[in-house]
């Protein structure tokens, strides 16, 4: 069947006559313009029970400095809806779902929109385009010198318009823009692989920080059937941006995000900052690698649709598990599409539903 | 013809572009999102959203782009025909033949946000959904009141995302079809050329497309607005419903819209004859077909490694080397190109063909939708 | 068309059956759209309406490809000198061919729909955090799919809804409550009732405002009134609006947690911080 058409989720009939919102007004629809309608006092509403949620406008009493909350002395006023964190007397509150708000030292990728004469602007997902200086990138060949007005004039050999990169943030200005850099062989220009874009840090169901943004898949298992050649044939790179921007390649030995620890020592990085750093040309990736590819992204979308959590421990086993279920299903390996019902069991799996 | 939709600014780089067209020509393809070369991304619809049009419908695909149409229907006083004609009419009125519409008794628009009403892309999809949806010259006629008065009916479409998260000119065309289904009319009570009257019950009201199940025995049945889908080819595999990222890529992209009409008599005595299924196959007929100029023809090509090392004059020998001269104007394998000039006509047929073959894509998509609750 | 509303002196009921003081019926979701930053869809009785949210987000250079007619709208903020300090606020509307009865295309520059595009944007300006976002934009697009009065209420309800959706920050709810009269101007009684939550007929009748405050406070924000209405009665009408506009809260309030309690379950955010004991006392 190759369409799949579904009936829309209902959606729930609130009547006004529920008895939490009926008007506490007089019931004989008398009204009296002296003021006996209850012209309430500028009463904040309170939590009733026990909330995990919080929403806009809603008060918080204990006098404390407070982050994404809004002061009125004295009282704290949330300012959006989400859930409620606390670090000593620091009173916060995590957005159920917000823009992705850089923070320094986080892993984002990002894709150039903009080519300035120092400067290339990103959109890494926040809701300022970041910047990235002509001064924080590598240059091909690994040479330390002063950049000059011949680099400026070919900025766009280095990135142009609608490259992928992944970076980390170094700096922040005081309006929330970030300020990005490539100085390390983990970061740089994106190919061999695909782009995805969901919901970053902030936002619920993606991808949230963890110990480690990126790490190779080994896919030999599945993809090697066909006799794959080489060993980085079989591994596949996944970048997870802290900002929800997602990048699943072939993984490249001693190349790529992934390949932090593999790499060589520290003094001879700018040394071998190779000449495809800034390479467009992909590398011959064989069918079964492609196909990998695909099922990866598959699963993040999976999970992503089901409003899980993309991280390093849920990408792997739902990409084993989405191995598993094709092979189960007696369709075959080649059966890479995760979406609707299969998608749906999927999350059900993993999260042990 | 170009469509400024298709323009939109999706910025792909290089690399993800080579690497979306070589999977794609992989036998079978390897579409990003893993579905098959014929499938369809999956889709929400209802009917009936909408009480104070004839007929609605929203569908929402899996990644969020959504659409809705309305469909109204007024009455309208015909424009005075020419004497001559008029004379014609009036002899002819004893036969059938005189029940007859015409084209702008219908009138489609389309609104996405942020566009103006007289863009181009918004025209050119309403255009092509409207060339659809007249081109057999059988939609105007169910308009057709008497010979003073006709139907004018609006479709008003809204896609709700902006910019459109796909072509959306089958989102649209899907959509149209649901809300021209569940369309109803009211039932006229007037008799020959009086003034029209109607019948106040909504229950009594009937449905611009009768349903098959109703009244097997009615004239126009079987008969279904269009669809229109879109079909592209990259090198010579044929792609069903491809998603924005695919359409970046590919070396030509087709509108098919297909209509189904199955004869009434031959219905009839089919059902006659063999009892239990009414469904014996489709009816397809090729409505429409238009190109649709991809914007894959658009894009910046990649920059082979060879070249770049020139660039930068760090290649040494290798930015002597004739071979990067030449790589700025060869295809160098996983570097972007643009493709250039036209498709084949081996496989615009091969496109027609996998739509309305029997068994074809046309028919199954029409399976599907005719699963939708019209309630 | 006339309407006979004298009938509501006898039962003091309303054509619609409701009492003076009674919302119609609401239906809210959030997060219709997922590909969009925030979304909504809210009916107040037969007047639907959809919100999508874009932003906040800096345009770059596409700026000028979208500077069609959206942009032409009303952008709240950018009256004064600190526009570049703070959020642009655009909001289109698009009112479907078949939200009426009659069908009546209206077009983007419409008189009437550049004023209720103006209207949402500086009021919007006025409730959200926008100064945390400079130089971006917020852009809002309002779909009409089905209008029975209190447009303008329903239209700030629902954007206020898709602004939470998206998680931007704001001072609270900005919601809205249409009120009318139960006589007309000309009809000199003194013992006009207000009535809430106005469905089109009664707009077509009676004279009537919307009033949009903040939150469950008395605090106005929005107040349009453009019909003749008696100095007298206004006063009744706009406390009548604010009560109205506190059940509306109250519901809108329930639709987000409602939400944040199902996203919690699935495990798509983190619990909040057990904190009952701390707070509120």
């Amino acid at each position: 069947m190759p369409i799949t058409i579904l009936q829309p989720a209902l959606v729930p009939v609130h009547s006004t006559r529920d008895e939490s919102y009926g008007s506490e007004s007089d019931s004989d629809g008398g009204v009296d313009l002296e003021g006996d309608i209850s012209m309430r006092p500028a009463k904040r509403a309170r939590r009733t029970g026990d909330d995990s949620i919080v929403t806009p406008g809603e008060q918080r009493q204990e006098p404390a400095t407070a982050h994404t909350q809004r002061r009125t002395p004295p009282a704290i006023i949330s300012s959006v809806a989400g859930t409620l964190s606390k670090t000593n007397k620091l009173l916060s509150v995590r957005p159920l779902r917000a823009r992705y708000t850089p923070e320094i030292g986080d892993l984002v990728v990002g894709r150039i929109v903009e080519v300035q004469a120092k400067r290339w602007r990103v959109d890494v997902g926040a809701s300022l385009l970041a910047q990235l200086p002509l001064s924080a990138i590598n240059l091909p060949g690994g040479i330390q010198r002063r950049r000059t007005e011949t680099d400026e004039l070919q900025i766009r050999t280095f990135f142009s318009e609608g490259d992928l990169l992944v970076a980390e943030v170094q700096q922040l200005y005081s309006d929330g823009g970030a300020v990005l850099h490539t100085r390390s062989l983990r970061f740089g220009k994106l190919r061999n692989g695909v782009f995805m874009a969901v919901s970053g840090t902030g936002g619920g169901g993606g991808v949230v920080r963890a110990k480690r943004q990126t790490f190779v898949l080994d896919v030999g298992r599945a993809a090697g059937g066909g006799g794959a050649a080489a060993d980085d044939a079989e591994k596949i790179d996944v970048v997870l941006g802290v900002n929800g921007y997602i990048w699943v390649s072939k993984h490249v030995e001693g190349e790529g995000a992934a390949a932090e620890g593999t790499g060589p020592g520290i003094t001879r990085i700018e040394e071998s900052v190779g000449l495809n750093v800034y390479s467009s040309q992909n590398d011959a990736i064989p069918p079964g690698t492609m196909r990998e590819i695909a099922r990866v992204r598959g699963v993040i979308n999976a999970l992503v649709e089901h409003g899980l959590r993309v991280d390093e421990e849920m990408v792997i086993t739902g990409y084993h598990e989405a191995v598993e279920m094709a092979r189960a299903d007696g369709d075959g390996e080649e059966t890479l599409y995760l979406g609707g019902e299969r998608g749906k069991r999927l999350a059900d799996t993993l999260v042990g539903r | 013809m170009a469509s400024a939709t298709t323009q939109q600014h999706l910025l792909l780089s290089p690399a993800e572009l080579a690497y979306l067209h070589s999977s794609l020509s992989l036998t079978p393809p390897v579409r990003p999102d893993g579905r098959t070369a014929t499938q369809f991304r999956p889709l929400t619809a209802e009917t009936g959203v909408l009480p104070a049009a004839n007929g609605s419908a929203r569908v929402c695909f899996a990644d969020g782009t959504e659409a809705v149409v309305g469909v109204k229907a007024e009455v309208e006083k015909r424009k005075v025909l020419p004497l001559s004609k008029g004379h014609e009419q009036i002899r002819e009125s004893d036969g059938d033949d005189a029940v007859a519409g015409e084209n702008d008794w219908v009138e489609i628009t389309v609104e996405i946000p942020g566009y103006r009403d007289d863009d181009s892309s918004t025209v050119f999809l309403a255009t092509m959904l409207s060339e659809a949806l007249l081109a057999d010259g059988e939609f105007t006629k169910k308009l057709w009141i008497n010979r003073r008065f006709h139907w004018k009916l609006y479709i008003d479409q809204i896609i709700l995302i902006s910019p459109p998260l796909s072509y959306p000119l089958p989102l649209l065309s899907l959509t149209t079809h649901l809300a021209l289904l569940s369309t109803r009319l009211p039932r006229l009570k007037s008799e020959a050329d009086e003034d029209p009257m109607f019948d106040d019950d909504w229950d009594a009201s009937r449905f611009i497309y009768p349903r098959q199940s109703s009244d097997t025995t009615s004239a126009t049945v079987g008969s279904r607005p269009p669809v229109t889908l879109l079909v592209m080819a990259v090198g010579d595999n044929i792609i069903f419903d491809p998603s924005k990222e695919e359409l970046a890529v590919a070396d030509s992209a087709l509108a098919v819209s297909v209509g189904e009409r199955n004869a009434p008599v031959d219905e009839a005595s089919e059902t006659m004859d063999v009892d239990g299924e009414p469904q014996a196959g489709r009816q397809l007929r090729l409505l429409s077909v238009r190109t649709i100029d991809p914007p894959s023809r658009l894009t910046a090509p990649g920059v082979p490694n060879a070249v770049n090392a020139a660039a930068w004059g760090q290649g040494g020998p290798v930015a002597k080397d004739p071979g990067a001269r030449a790589a700025e104007i060869d295809d160098v394998e996983g570097v972007w190109k643009a493709p250039r000039g036209g498709t084949k006509v081996a496989i615009l047929g091969a496109m027609v063909q996998k739509v309305l073959e029997k068994g074809g894509i046309a028919e199954e998509v029409l399976d599907g939708l005719d699963a939708v609750d019209l309630g | 068309m006339p309407l006979d509303t004298s009938t509501y002196n006898l039962a003091l009921l309303r054509i619609d059956g409701r009492r003076w003081n009674e919302l119609r019926q609401l239906r809210g979701q959030i997060r219709t759209q997922a590909a969009a930053d925030g979304s909504s869809y809210l009916e107040m009785g037969n007047t639907k309406i959809m919100c999508v949210v874009t932003g906040p987000s800096e345009e770059g250079k596409r700026r000028n490809q979208g500077a069609s007619s959206a942009s032409a709208a009303g952008s709240g903020s950018s009256t004064s000198a600190s526009a570049t300090n703070a959020a642009d606020i655009l909001v289109s509307v698009v009112v479907g061919g078949f939200s009426t009865v009659d069908r009546k295309k209206r077009a983007r520059s419409d008189k009437r729909i550049q004023e209720l595009q103006a209207t949402l944007a500086k009021s919007l300006a006025a409730v959200l955090h926008t100064h945390l976002f400079p130089r971006s934009t917020i852009s809002l697009s309002l779909h009409i799919l089905s209008q029975d009065g209190s447009l303008l209420a329903c239209m700030i309800n629902a954007a206020t809804l898709a602004l939470v959706d998206a998680g931007v920050p704001m001072t609270d709810y900005l919601v809205a409550c249409s009120a009318g009269s139960t006589s007309s101007h000309s009809a000199a009684d003194e013992r006009a009732d207000p009535l809430i939550d106005l469905n089109n007929q009664e707009e077509q009748e009676l004279p009537f405002l919307t009033v949009g405050t903040l939150g469950a406070s008395d605090k106005v924000v929005v107040l349009v009134c453009e019909s003749r209405v008696q100095v007298s009665r206004l006063e009744g009408m706009m406390v009548a609006a604010a009560d109205g506009c506190v059940n509306i809260r109250a519901y809108l309030d329930s639709v987000v947690r409602e939400k944040g309690h199902r996203m919690v379950a699935e495990g798509a955010v983190e619990k909040g911080a057990s904190m009952a004991m701390d707070i509120d006392v």
